[in-house]
C-alpha cells in the first residue's frame, strides 16, 4: 500500500491547517482519491452549530414527514392531493433530447451552473402572452431602477427581456412548458452596432410534476414550480418581485438536501456504462470543532461496481429504490470509515460532482451532460413541490 | 341637489324670488332675520338686480369710472362672501367673469367671492372651461380660477359633463405654469376609459422636460392603477403623498359660509387625495413577511374586460363605495394585500372566488412556511420575529374578521405543532390553532391530538391552561358553527364554504366526541400532574360549562361527561368555587339530559346511550350523599375505603368529611356562620348563608337534584345539631 501525501494551498484566508491529499492504492479497488480539508472555525460560516439553527433543521426534516403523512388534508380547491417523496425512481435512460427539444435551446441550460428556486402556482400567466410579459417585465426594471420616474410600457430601454418557450422538456400533458427567460442590456460604452449582452437568464420549468397536484390546481393557475436563475442577485430580485405582483406567485430558496444529493449521486453513477463520469465526488462537513470538510474523490469505475452490487436482482431494470441509494453511500461511508475511522454519517452531504454534472447543498446545480436533463429535473421538480404551502 | 334644482331661472327673472336663498332650509334663523329678508323681498331683492345686471352686461361695457358695475359688484360680492351664492348665481357671474367682459381685473375679484352655497353647477364649469380655451385670459387668472375650481371640486353637482371634456382638460397639461393645477384635475376626473396610450406617452414626453415632479408622477401612478399595461413605475418611499392645497384663498370664507348654511354637501374640503404607498424600510431579508401592497393587476385577459368599467380595489376607502361598486370591483394583483385591509376583505368574503381564496392561501402559506418551517430568514438572526409577531396578529385579527380560518393556516399548524417548542409566540398559535375547522375524526388524533399531548404533559402549568382553553375555544367555535350552517333536518351540514369537504353530523359528532374526550384525558392526566391546581382545574371547568350546554345551547344531540379523572378532584377541590362550578355543571348535565330525553321520545331522530345517563345517575348520587347525606366511604359508594384503614386515621365520622360543612371548601363557610349565628347550626340557615355567599351554581344544582321531603326529613336528620368537629 502506498500513500501520498500532498499539500493544497488555502481556499479560505481563515484556514489554519492545510488541505491533505490522499491518495491510496489498493488492491482491491485500483484507485481512490479523496482529500480531507480542516476548516477552522468562522462564526458566520458555521451556523449549524448555533443551537437554534440545530432544532430549526431538525424541525424542517420532521415538518416534511409530517407533511407526507398529513396528505389527505393538503387540500387545494376541492381535490385532495398526496405529495409523497418517492421511495423509488426509474433507473435514468440516456436519450437524445436535443431530438425533441432544440439543440440551441439546449445548449443555453447545460454547463452553466443555476441557482434553484421554488415558486408557488402563477396565476393567469398565459404561454401566448410571453411578448407583452417581455415588454412588461424590462418596463418594470427600468422604472425600479429609475425610482420616481414613470415608464411606458413597450418602449426602446436599455434593458431588452426575452421570454422564450422551450418547447419539448415537459413529459407529461400536466407538465406545463418550459419558459426561459433572458435578460440584455447594451453596454454603455461599446460600439453602437454592438449587439447587447446578456446579464442574467432564468427559467421556470415542471418536469413529471406530480399529476394529482397539478390536476388540483384550477385552470387559472400555471405550475412551474422549479425557477433556476444565473446572474446577478439584484436582478433576480427584480425578476422574482414582477412575477410575485404580476402572477400572483411567492418564490423561496430551494435547498438540495442530503437524500436528494444521496439521489443524484446515485443516479449519475448509474449512467457510468453509458457515459464516463471520469470521477465521483461527494464533499461532506462534519460538526467538529472546528468543522472538517471531507471531499471524497471516487474512481468512476469502483463506483460504479459498488453501486451495481447494491442493485437487487429482483427488481425491475428500470426501478432504483431508496434502500440501494442509502445502500450504495454507506458502503463509500464505511470505506471511509476502515481507513481514517471517520464516520462520514455524522456529517452531511454538502455537495456531489461527476462530469455529468454537480449540486450543491445550497441549491446550485450544474447539468453538465443534455442526456440525462430530465431525470435531473424530474428530481428538482419534486423538491420544488414539495415545498408548495398547500 | 334636489332642491337647488328646483330654482330655475324663471324664478330668478321674476324676481318674486320668495325663497330664493338657501337661508331658506337653515330651520334656526332668528326671527328678525326673517323679517328683514321679507322686507327686502318686498322691496325688489337688490341681490337679483344685480345678478340680472350681471347676466345682462354687455360686453366692452367700461370698467373705471362705472358706478352701477360697481355698486352691483359689491351687492353679490357681500352675498357671496357672507351667505354664498346660490348654484344660479354662480353660473352668472361666473359666465360674466370668465367671458371677461368687463376685463381682466374684474374677472380676479369675482372669482375671489365666489364661495357656493349649496354646489356648483357642473354647465357652468364647463362654460368657464370653454372660455379658457378661448385662451384670452392672463395666465395668473387661469390659475387662480384652477385653484378655485379644485377648491370647490366636491360641490359639483354631477361631473359627468366634465369627465367628457377630459380630452380638452387633458389639452392644458402642455402649459407649464397650469400644469401642476391641471394634473390634480385630471386626477380628480380620471377614470379608466380616460387612460390612453397617447396621454400616457405625452405625459412621459412632458417628464422628460420638466424632470420628476410630483403631481406628474401622482397623476401617472393613478394611470398605472387603471392601466398598469401601460405605464409602470416606482415611486420613491421618500416622495410626499398627495398634491397640495390651493383652497387658502377661499378655506376661511367657504367653512364660514358651510358653517352658516350647516351644509352636508362637502365633507372633504382639503381635497387631499394621497397616494398610498407604503414606506418599504424593511429588509429585503423578511421580505416573505411582508403584506404587499394592495395594487391593480395587469393581468386582463379576456378582452371585454377592459371595456368594462372597473373599480380597482386600490380606490376603494369607504364603505358606501364599496356598496355602490360591488359588480365591478377587481382584485387586486397580490392577493396577500387583502389581509391589511377589513373593506376588502368584506369583498372577497363577498365574492367567494375559489381562485382568489387559493391565492390569498398560496400567500400566507407560503409567508408561513418559509418564516416557521423552513426558516430562510433565521441564518443566526432573531429580528424577525416582531415582524412574525406582526404578521400573526393580523392574521388572527383577519381570520376573526371572517370567522373563518384559511386552510393554508390550517395545513401549517399540523405541522409546525410537531415541531413547535410551546412557547415561541404562544398566544398567537395558540389563537390560530383555536381558529381551524372541524377535523374529520379519522386523522384528528394524528394530526392534532398527536404532537398537542406531547407539548402538553412536557410544559408548564400556564401553557397546560392554555391548552385547554384553546381547545374551549375550538370546540366553541365547532359548536357555533354547527348550530349556524347545520340544515334544518339535520342529517347533513355543509362545511364551511370554502373547503371542498362536506361533514355529515355524525362525521361532526364523531370529531366533537373525539375532542371531548381527548381534553378529558388530557385533563385527567394534567390535574394529577400538577397536583390538581385550581387554575388548570378553572380551565378544565371552562370546557366542561361548554360540553354539558352542547344539547341545549347548540342542538347537538351529544351529551358526554367529564372522566372521573376530572369529575372527583373538581368535587374534592378545596377552592368552592370549583365545587361551585362543578355544581352548575352537573345542573346543566342534568337539563340537557332531561331534554334529551324528552325530544328523543318525540322525535326518535337521535339516541343517547344508556351508559350516559348511568354515568350521571352515579355522578349526581355520589356528590348528593357526599355533600348533602354525609354518606361518604360508606360501603357501596364509588369510593370505598376498608373500615380498619379509615379507623387507622382516626378521624371521627369520617363518613361526615365531604359534607358541605366539613368539606375542605366549605369549612371556612361554616366556621364563619357558627361563629355568627352561635346558637344553634341549622342546616337550612347554613344552605341560605352559603348561597348568600355568591354559590350560585351550587344552588342551582342543590334546587334541581334534591327533593325535600320534609323538613326534618331523612335528608336533615340530625342536621340540627350539627357543629363543625374542630371548632
Amino acid at each position: 500500500m502506498m500513500l501520498y501525501l500532498t499539500t493544497f494551498p488555502y481556499q479560505d484566508s481563515s484556514c489554519i491547517m492545510g488541505k491533505r491529499e490522499v491518495q491510496i492504492h489498493f488492491l482491491t479497488l485500483p484507485v481512490l482519491f479523496f482529500s480531507v480539508m480542516e476548516e477552522r472555525k468562522s462564526t458566520e460560516e458555521t451556523p449549524r452549530n448555533n443551537a437554534l439553527a440545530q432544532r430549526r433543521s431538525k424541525s424542517y426534516r420532521q415538518s416534511m414527514r409530517s407533511c407526507v403523512e398529513a396528505t389527505h388534508l393538503t387540500y387545494t380547491s376541492g381535490l385532495l392531493t398526496a405529495l409523497r417523496i418517492p421511495r423509488s425512481r426509474k433507473a435514468p435512460k440516456s436519450c437524445d433530447i436535443t431530438k425533441q427539444v432544440d439543440p440551441d435551446q439546449v445548449a443555453l441550460l447545460v454547463k452553466k451552473e443555476w441557482q434553484l428556486s421554488y415558486v408557488t402556482p402563477l396565476y393567469q400567466f398565459r404561454h401566448t402572452q410571453l411578448k407583452s410579459y417581455s415588454k412588461q417585465l424590462s418596463a418594470f426594471m427600468v422604472s425600479e431602477k429609475q425610482q420616481g420616474l414613470a415608464i411606458e410600457v413597450g418602449q426602446e430601454l436599455g434593458f431588452k427581456v426575452n421570454f422564450s418557450v422551450v418547447l419539448g422538456l415537459a413529459e407529461t400533458d400536466k407538465d406545463a412548458e418550459t419558459v426561459f427567460i433572458q435578460i440584455l442590456s447594451k453596454q454603455v460604452f461599446s460600439a453602437k452596432d454592438a449587439a447587447p449582452k446578456v446579464v442574467w437568464s432564468g427559467w421556470l420549468t415542471c418536469v413529471n410534476g406530480d399529476l394529482d397536484y397539478l390536476r388540483s390546481l384550477p385552470l387559472e393557475f400555471v405550475s412551474l414550480p422549479l425557477f433556476c436563475t444565473r446572474g446577478p442577485e439584484s436582478l433576480t430580485v427584480l425578476v422574482k418581485t414582477w412575477f410575485e405582483k404580476t402572477f400572483d406567485c411567492c418564490f423561496g430558496p430551494l435547498g438540495i438536501n442530503s437524500t436528494n444529493l444521496q439521489w443524484l449521486a446515485s443516479l449519475w453513477t448509474g449512467c457510468h456504462p453509458t457515459i464516463n463520469i471520469q470521477y465521483l465526488k461527494l464533499v461532506w462537513t462534519l460538526p467538529t470543532l472546528p468543522p472538517m470538510d471531507v471531499t471524497y474523490t471516487v474512481h468512476p469505475q469502483d463506483a460504479w461496481e459498488l453501486w451495481d452490487s447494491m442493485r437487487q436482482v429482483d427488481t425491475t431494470e428500470d426501478s432504483i429504490s431508496i434502500d440501494e441509494v442509502t445502500g450504495f453511500i454507506k458502503g463509500l461511508q464505511s470505506h471511509f470509515f476502515r481507513h481514517f475511522r471517520i464516520d462520514l454519517s455524522a456529517g452531511s452531504l454538502m455537495q456531489i460532482s461527476t462530469a455529468l454534472g454537480s449540486s450543491h447543498h445550497s441549491g446550485k446545480i450544474k447539468i453538465a451532460s443534455p442526456n440525462y436533463i430530465p431525470t435531473i429535473l424530474q428530481l428538482l421538480t419534486e423538491c420544488a413541490l414539495l415545498k408548495m404551502p398547500i | 341637489m334636489a332642491k337647488a334644482a328646483n330654482l330655475s331661472r324663471s324664478d330668478l327673472d321674476s324676481s318674486s324670488g320668495s325663497d330664493l336663498s338657501v337661508s331658506s332650509r337653515t330651520s334656526n334663523r332668528s326671527l328678525r332675520v326673517v323679517e328683514k329678508e321679507r322686507r327686502r323681498n318686498e322691496a325688489g331683492d337688490p341681490f337679483l338686480l344685480s345678478l340680472k345686471y350681471f347676466s345682462k352686461v354687455e360686453a366692452g361695457t367700461p370698467r373705471i369710472g362705472n358706478d352701477v358695475l360697481e355698486r352691483h359688484l359689491v351687492q353679490v360680492e357681500r352675498v357671496g362672501l357672507s351667505r354664498g351664492l346660490p348654484p344660479e348665481a354662480i353660473s352668472v357671474m361666473l359666465d360674466y367673469a370668465m367671458s371677461l367682459r368687463t376685463g381682466g381685473k374684474i374677472c380676479v375679484r369675482v372669482l375671489k367671492f365666489l364661495i357656493p352655497a349649496t354646489v356648483v353647477p357642473q354647465e357652468a364649469v364647463v362654460q368657464a372651461v370653454a372660455w379658457l380655451c378661448v385662451s384670452k385670459i392672463a395666465i395668473s387668472t387661469q390659475v387662480l380660477f384652477l385653484r378655485w375650481l379644485l377648491t370647490v371640486f366636491d360641490m359639483i353637482d354631477s361631473k359627468d359633463n366634465l369627465r367628457a371634456i377630459y380630452g380638452f382638460i387633458f389639452h392644458f397639461v402642455t402649459e407649464e405654469n397650469l400644469s401642476p393645477y391641471i394634473c390634480h384635475l385630471l386626477y380628480l376626473l380620471t377614470r379608466r376609459e380616460s387612460v390612453r396610450p397617447f396621454r400616457v406617452r405625452k405625459l412621459l414626453d412632458l417628464q422628460t422636460k420638466m424632470g420628476r415632479q410630483p403631481f406628474l408622477l401622482h397623476l401617472l401612478s393613478l394611470y398605472k392603477v387603471f392601466c398598469p399595461e401601460l405605464v409602470t413605475l416606482a415611486l420613491p418611499s421618500q416622495m410626499r403623498s398627495g398634491f397640495k392645497n390651493h383652497n387658502s384663498m377661499w378655506k376661511a370664507a367657504l367653512s364660514a359660509v358651510q358653517k352658516r348654511n350647516n351644509s352636508q354637501v362637502s365633507s372633504d374640503i382639503s381635497l387631499t387625495l394621497g397616494v398610498k404607498h407604503k414606506t418599504n424600510s424593511r429588509k429585503r431579508k423578511y421580505h416573505h413577511l411582508e403584506v404587499p401592497s394592495l395594487s391593480s393587476s395587469v393581468q386582463r385577459n379576456s378582452p371585454f374586460s377592459s371595456s368594462r368599467k372597473v373599480f380597482p380595489l386600490e380606490q376603494l376607502h369607504t364603505f358606501p363605495q364599496l356598496l355602490d361598486n360591488l359588480h365591478r370591483i377587481e382584485l387586486p394583483s397580490q392577493m396577500g394585500s387583502l389581509l391589511g385591509s377589513n373593506l376588502s376583505l368584506c369583498y372577497l368574503d363577498y365574492v367567494q372566488d375559489d381562485s382568489a381564496f387559493l391565492r390569498l392561501n398560496f400567500w400566507l402559506g407560503h409567508a408561513l412556511h418559509e418564516e416557521f418551517l423552513f426558516c430562510s430568514s433565521r441564518d443566526g438572526g432573531s429580528g424577525s420575529s416582531s415582524e412574525a409577531l406582526h404578521l400573526l396578529n393580523r392574521l388572527l385579527s383577519t381570520q376573526h374578521f371572517l370567522q373563518e380560518g384559511f386552510s393554508s393556516t390550517e395545513g401549517f399548524l399540523y405541522k409546525f405543532l410537531n415541531v413547535w417548542d410551546g412557547s415561541l409566540l404562544r398566544p398567537q398559535i395558540l389563537g390560530l390553532l383555536s381558529d381551524i375547522p372541524v377535523v374529520p375524526s379519522s386523522c384528528i388524533n394524528q394530526l392534532l391530538f398527536e404532537p398537542l399531548v406531547q407539548l402538553f404533559f412536557t410544559s408548564t402549568l400556564f401553557f397546560k391552561c392554555s391548552v385547554i382553553d384553546c381547545l374551549n375555544n375550538m370546540l366553541l367555535k365547532w359548536l357555533t358553527w354547527h348550530s349556524v350552517y347545520a340544515l334544518e333536518d339535520g342529517l347533513d351540514i355543509s362545511l364551511h364554504s370554502h373547503t371542498p369537504m362536506n361533514m355529515s353530523l355524525s362525521g361532526f359528532m364523531d370529531s366533537v366526541v373525539e375532542l371531548v374526550r381527548f381534553v378529558g384525558r388530557l385533563a385527567a392526566v394534567g390535574l394529577q400532574l400538577e397536583g390538581c391546581h385550581s387554575l388548570l382545574l378553572s380551565f378544565i371547568l371552562d370546557f366542561y360549562e361548554t360540553v354539558c350546554d352542547m344539547f341545549l345551547k347548540y342542538g347537538l344531540p351529544l351529551v358526554v361527561m367529564p372522566p372521573v379523572g376530572v369529575f372527583y378532584p373538581a368535587l374534592f377541590a378545596t377552592d368552592p368555587v370549583s365545587v361551585d362550578r362543578l355544581g352548575y355543571i352537573m345542573y346543566r348535565y342534568k337539563n340537557n339530559l332531561i331534554s334529551a330525553k324528552c325530544q328523543q321520545k318525540e322525535t326518535k331522530a337521535f339516541h343517547i346511550s344508556r351508559q350516559t345517563y348511568r354515568e350521571f345517575n352515579h355522578y349526581l348520587s355520589f356528590m348528593v350523599s357526599c355533600l348533602w347525606n354525609s354518606k361518604m366511604f360508606l360501603p357501596g359508594m364509588a369510593i370505598e375505603v376498608d373500615q380498619e384503614l379509615l379507623s387507622l386515621s382516626k378521624v371521627a365520622k369520617p363518613w361526615t368529611s365531604f359534607d358541605l360543612i366539613h368539606h375542605p371548601a366549605f369549612l371556612g363557610y361554616a366556621l364563619d356562620f357558627h361563629h355568627k349565628v352561635s346558637e344553634n347550626f341549622y342546616w337550612d340557615w347554613y344552605l341560605e348563608f352559603l348561597f348568600s355567599q355568591g354559590f350560585q351554581g351550587l344552588q342551582q344544582f342543590v334546587q334541581s337534584s334534591i327533593t325535600r321531603r320534609s323538613v326534618a326529613g331523612t335528608n336533615d336528620q340530625g342536621q340540627g345539631d350539627r357543629q363543625p368537629t374542630n371548632s
